[in-house]
């Protein structure tokens, strides 16, 4: 507050010497108006001749091809960017087919292996049902002539056995026809 | 012991009398500040347009901010008819310019802070417009002094007011400039003075004053130059696209 008050009486102090020392306005003097107009104008026409005939298009050219440059620049870009997603279409394009032809591919190599699963199969099958049948008549055969011989170590047991018991020596041919006889009653559970 | 703060504005001879036809065209300090704004615009319009590079060095770019600026002024306010003139409005609003900033420095002279230079550029562009204002439309041209949608009765009022609105136009573009000019740095030697005369103890307040002042006055100085560019568009403005 102090410093404040003994600001304000300083300038109080200070202005009344100022305006005391005071002698009007330099601009108001015309000693030396014709002086600085004609400095003025020269320089001043200086200025705007070397300003508008050499600075001025200089500039504008600089921006002018900066800014053609960026034109250009992006007129490249925009072209390459078409050009690389041409090229993307192209890949996924072949990336596609290749996708297609695989699918074929495995389709076709199933398809080729089931028919010769199939083929095979059928084959061996085909010879197990022969070798089955060729068996099968083996065993039939062996069973009918193991039928015959067992026909006949049966007459001969049959005919030993009564023989021993009885003694008596038995006509043979009525041997084998009671043989024959059982053997074709019982035959159905031998077989 | 503060100086008087008008002394800044003082103009004197440099150098030998030059004397033609009796009229005293001595080489001032007002015209050597003059020539140094100009040099330097010139230094640095140079190093600004010297290499052309796509991507611009710092000095390049601000010569071209520039340009910009005063393009997009240009054709904002005047159309696209103004182009002839860009580089007239172009040297006058960095003229204006440097010479306010250079006047900013500590010892040296503001040749804007003269009433005559001020004048005189005024002038120039007020008889420039109303040549070009003739030479576009003819007598037409004076209707920019009618304007349209007022009452019968009002008009002779109305058309004188619009005549000295426009007569005034070079003292209002003038004063506006010299008057800030002159304002803003005799504000800035009353506050150095203060300083010198309050001392150490008292002198921190005025100090301060005088800083934010110079911040101001550097504003000012822009905003000025801007105003004075702006105005002679706007005028020219009036002069190409009369409308009615």
């Amino acid at each position: 507050m102090k410093s404040f008050l003994s600001f304000l009486i300083a300038i109080k102090v200070i202005s009344s010497n100022l305006f005391a020392a005071e002698a009007g306005m330099p601009q108001l003097d015309p000693t030396y108006w014709a002086s600085q107009a004609f400095w003025l104008i020269l320089v001043f026409t200086i200025l705007y001749i070397s300003i508008s005939k050499f600075y001025l298009p200089k500039i504008r050219e600089n921006l002018d091809n900066r800014e053609n440059k960026i034109k250009e620049d992006l007129e490249f870009a925009y072209k390459f960017k078409e050009k690389s997603e041409a090229k993307l279409k192209e890949y996924e394009l072949i990336l596609e087919n290749a996708k297609k032809e695989v699918s074929k591919i495995h389709f076709e190599s199933k398809n080729n292996l089931d028919k010769d699963i199939q083929s095979k199969k059928e084959k061996i099958e085909k010879e197990i049902e022969k070798e089955i049948l060729e068996a099968q008549k083996k065993i039939t055969e062996l069973k009918k002539n193991s039928i015959s011989s067992i026909q006949i170590i049966s007459e001969n047991i049959a005919s030993n056995i009564i023989e021993n018991l009885s003694g008596d020596k038995l006509n043979e041919s009525s041997v084998k026809a009671s043989v024959e006889e059982i053997t074709k009653k019982n035959i159905g559970k031998y077989l | 012991m503060a100086s008087n703060p008008m002394q800044q504005f003082t103009v004197h001879r440099i150098g030998p009398e030059i004397k033609i036809a009796g009229v005293d065209l001595s080489f001032t300090n007002a015209s050597l500040f003059m020539v140094i704004s100009t040099s330097l615009i010139l230094l640095f319009l140079y190093l600004g347009s010297k290499e052309k590079k796509i991507i611009p060095n710092k000095i390049q770019l601000i010569a071209e901010m520039f340009f910009t600026f005063v393009a997009k002024m240009i054709s904002d306010t005047a159309g696209s008819k103004a182009k002839p003139y860009f580089p007239f409005i172009f040297s006058l609003f960095i003229f204006v310019l440097f010479c306010n900033m250079i006047g900013m420095l500590p010892y040296s002279f503001t040749v804007t802070s003269h009433i005559i230079v001020t004048l005189i550029m005024a002038l120039f562009i007020f008889i420039a417009v109303t040549i070009i204002g003739f030479v576009k439309h003819g007598f037409k041209y004076l209707s920019i002094f009618v304007p349209s949608g007022v009452p019968t009765v009002l008009l002779p009022l109305i058309t004188i007011i619009e005549i000295i609105s426009y007569l005034s136009r070079p003292v209002s573009l003038s004063v506006r400039l010299f008057a800030n000019m002159m304002a803003g740095h005799t504000m800035l030697k009353v506050f150095g003075g203060f300083v010198v005369s309050l001392g150490i103890l008292g002198g921190w307040l005025p100090l301060s004053f005088s800083v934010a002042l110079t911040g101001l006055e550097i504003l000012v100085a822009f905003l000025q130059a801007y105003v004075f560019a702006i105005l002679t568009c706007i005028y020219l403005n009036d002069a190409l696209n009369l409308h009615h």
